[in-house]
């Protein structure tokens, strides 16, 4: 059984589609991403999918019923813009979370205490997160995310705003939680990210679906580029779209970026350069990049830091 | 749904219970209440204005005024001791003696039995033979005026070396042996030239002057009289001739104007509870709901409860907060009055006197309860909609003015006793309504008007829930929108999403 389910969803805030007849569903175990630049819709679905906001229309059911807040004891959710209360202690405002999470407060400190352990804040417990670097607030949020074992772990861009060390401890809980059977849901946009972790993904423009698969087969959408040391010979061969001679390096050989037609497997060509004779000093395969194929479907360029401008 | 409005509630109550300023608060109070009437009796003038009385004429007119605000002292004391003796029951200690009688007004003759039965000593030590050890002790009044001997410049002088003796001793320190408050110039052709002058530092007490033209007219009239053949005893008779006033008055603190006062001390104090509370965590709960927003976290919040078990949740913790000072600081009002046991005792137990039967504390309890709701659920709105402390005091000063400034105009006019149409209008809106009756209580509220106020004041919160519920609602995710009369009519609409 999915744990998510989304038919048909569509949101609109007045004159704006934030959400256009999106469709998907994320079983347990699996790392599902949610790709789009600003304004794609992924805020507004997660909103939608945890009870915040409702759909226009469209139908989403949460573990197998229609979104609830009495479902929040197997869901955990870490927002885009974090934030704790600045008084309270970093182990009081992880119970606080659990028990509005239907937890009884014991479990919920306990829990606590051992995921502030893991986080190397079992000696900061009881100080106030005012008094603690964003570092350890950004470890303390998560904790409140995750303090109920959730069945459900929805994430709203997680990554941004974190330092490196705490990137790999949100990658290490993530992969943690989808091994431990929990449905794993978050928007990034953040390519590097999506390709480690997800097992699908779902790119969204202008909050419709514009692909869902895996990685694999996001980065076929667009075909795969070999860079070649060959003779002008191989703009023959069967399968090469273009041909692109890069550099002349004397005595015939020519450096070549080739295009490939859609669906031709780079070891097809190998095999017919080979079975032709053509002589090959290199044929290095370069399939698509998440990236390039985000930029191919979304249509924006993500940044220097390798993350889309929001 | 209640679990959830419950730890919303204990977080915000301990969110501010965690503040300084509500410890602050919370002591202050009773601190300033405790240290006013201290302080009032520190700060009371109780020092006697010394009189000087220069007579010219040589007669006996100073030692008849001297007598006379002797007379007028001693009789204050024995309306005083009356008082204190039927307060506390005191009259078997000497049933025969004029302060055990309560039902006339102390003559000549009471004074003078007063004093030859020794006075206040020789009455009070009977008392103390049957005072009860937790009965307070007699404080008898200061004596108002106080006879001293005139300065030697100023027996003597005259024209404007008297004007300039006098005007020293009027403008010396209370300490210099020359001071003066009242000076009075009997003339040498006194009574012949009935011109007697009176100088102060300032305006005269009718205390004095009253006393002052009685003794000088009776001077006058008892001269005249013998002046025209009538004995010296017979115009003392005239004189003397005087109606014996039978006076029945209430027990103390139970008739009138007083009782009224004494018995709206609580309710009043009730509705300035309320309006102190409600200014308070208010502010409180302010700083709680911008905290939330300026730090992002209502999106987590949200995604575990619903923006309603936030709101009530909100709503309790200020109740709670508002509950917890009334029961702090009626607390301590009651373990006074209890350490005290006598004078302030005695003054509570007439004042609780209209809030002890059931149904005056349900109407209290009610009230203070709606009230707190009613006005609790504006600054709870006001909350969702602000992203900082200066954007809320925008919203914040029109409704708390609005609010408050009629309430002190109300409380004021409760406490002199006016029930006019001010207070008629104020008991019938519903912002108003539970300061008005709180405060009303005392003077008596028709019960139809009370049920009527409390039913338009239980419908106007089921609709402040409903509108600014869903204000509350759709102003939570909308960060860093301020949003104008038109938005947020549009919010009070029923959500569509």
């Amino acid at each position: 059984m999915s744990v998510l389910k989304v038919e048909a969803l569509t949101k609109r805030f007045a004159d704006v589609l934030a959400v256009d007849d999106l469709s998907f569903s994320v079983e347990p175990g699996e790392i599902y991403g949610f790709l789009g630049g600003n304004g794609a819709g992924k805020t507004t679905t997660l909103r939608m999918v945890l009870d915040i906001i409702r759909p226009t229309s469209g139908r989403i059911e949460v573990l197998g019923g229609a979104p609830d807040r009495r479902n929040t004891a197997a869901i955990g959710f870490l927002p885009e813009e974090r934030g704790l209360y600045g008084n309270m202690s970093a182990i009081d405002a992880i119970t606080y979370f659990g028990r509005m999470k239907q937890m009884a407060a014991s479990d919920a400190k306990a829990h606590g205490m051992e995921l502030l352990k893991r986080f190397d804040l079992g000696d900061r417990a009881k100080a106030k997160i005012s008094e603690m670097s964003k570092g350890m607030a950004q470890k303390v949020q998560l904790a409140t995310a995750i303090v109920n074992r959730p069945r459900l772990l929805i994430l709203d861009e997680p990554f941004s705003g974190l330092d490196p060390v705490n990137q790999q401890l949100l990658e290490d809980e993530i992969v943690g939680a989808a091994k431990g059977g929990a449905a794993v849901v978050f928007s990034t946009h953040v390519m590097q990210h999506a390709e480690r972790l997800c097992d699908r993904i779902l790119l969204l423009r202008k909050g419709k679906k514009r692909f869902e698969g895996t990685i694999d087969e996001a980065r076929d959408q667009l075909p795969a580029r070999i860079d070649a040391v060959a003779p002008a010979g191989i703009t023959g061969i069967e399968g090469i779209a273009a041909a692109n001679a890069t550099a002349d390096l004397g005595n015939g050989w020519s450096e070549y970026s080739l295009s490939l037609d859609p669906g031709v497997d780079a070891g097809d060509v190998l095999q017919r350069c080979t079975a032709s004779g053509l002589p090959l000093r290199r044929f290095e395969e370069r399939r698509a990049t998440l990236h390039d194929v985000f930029v191919h479907l979304v249509g924006s360029a993500p940044d220097s830091s390798g993350e889309l401008a929001r | 749904m209640i679990r959830n409005i419950l730890l919303v509630a204990g977080r915000e109550f301990r969110q501010v219970v965690q503040l300084k300023s509500f410890w602050l608060t919370l002591l202050l109070v009773p601190v300033a209440l405790a240290l006013g009437p201290i302080l009032g009796d520190k700060l009371e003038d109780r020092d006697p204005a010394k009189v000087v009385v220069i007579d010219r004429a040589g007669g006996t007119t100073r030692a008849v005024l001297e007598q006379r605000f002797a007379f007028e002292h001693d009789q204050q004391v024995l309306r005083d001791l009356s008082r204190y003796v039927r307060r506390h029951g005191l009259e078997a200690a000497d049933p025969q003696a004029a302060w055990a009688q309560h039902d006339r007004w102390y003559t000549p003759a009471d004074v003078l039995a007063f004093r030859q039965a020794g006075g206040i000593d020789a009455a009070l030590a009977k008392i103390a033979k049957v005072k009860a050890k937790d009965t307070p002790e007699f404080d008898p009044p200061s004596q108002d005026f106080t006879f001293v001997a005139p300065p030697p410049d100023l027996a003597t002088a005259d024209g404007e070396a008297l004007q300039a003796g006098v005007d020293r001793a009027l403008k010396a320190k209370d300490t210099a042996p020359e001071h003066a408050d009242l000076v009075v110039l009997i003339g040498p052709k006194y009574p012949a030239d009935p011109t007697v002058r009176l100088w102060a530092n300032e305006q005269p007490k009718q205390a004095f002057v009253g006393p002052l033209n009685e003794t000088l007219t009776a001077d006058l009239r008892q001269r005249l009289l013998t002046a025209n053949g009538l004995s010296p005893q017979s115009a003392a008779m005239v004189q003397s001739a005087a109606p014996a006033l039978s006076v029945t008055t209430p027990p103390p603190g139970g008739g009138g104007k007083e009782a009224l006062l004494v018995r709206s001390i609580v309710p009043l104090a009730l509705a300035y509870i309320l309006m102190m509370g409600l200014m308070l965590s208010g502010s409180w709960m302010l700083q709680g709901s911008i905290e939330e927003r300026s730090k992002k976290l209502l999106e987590s919040i949200l995604a575990c409860i619903t923006p309603e078990e936030l709101m009530y949740g909100k709503l309790l913790g200020a109740l709670a907060i508002g509950l917890s000072m009334l029961t702090v600081w009626l607390g301590t009002g009651a373990a006074v009055a209890f350490a005290t046991h006598g004078a302030i005792a005695d003054l509570i137990r007439p004042a609780l006197a209209p809030v002890t039967s059931p149904g005056a504390i349900a109407t209290l309890i009610f009230f203070f309860i709606a009230g707190y709701v009613a006005i609790s659920i504006i600054f709870v709105a006001i909350g969702a909609m602000a992203d900082s402390m200066s954007e809320a005091q925008g919203y914040l000063m029109p409704v708390l003015l609005g609010i408050l400034l009629p309430v002190t105009f109300l409380m004021q006019a409760i406490i002199a006793g006016n029930s006019g149409p001010m207070v008629q209008v104020l008991t019938w809106v519903p912002i108003w309504t539970p300061f008005a009756i709180l405060a009303r209580l005392g003077m008596g509220v028709p019960t139809l008007e009370l049920v009527g106020a409390g039913a338009v004041l239980a419908v106007f919160i089921a609709l402040e829930v409903i509108f600014l519920g869903r204000l509350f609602r759709a102003s939570l995710l909308a960060q860093g929108q301020k949003p104008g009369l038109k938005q947020m009519i549009e919010r009070l609409r029923p959500a569509t999403e």
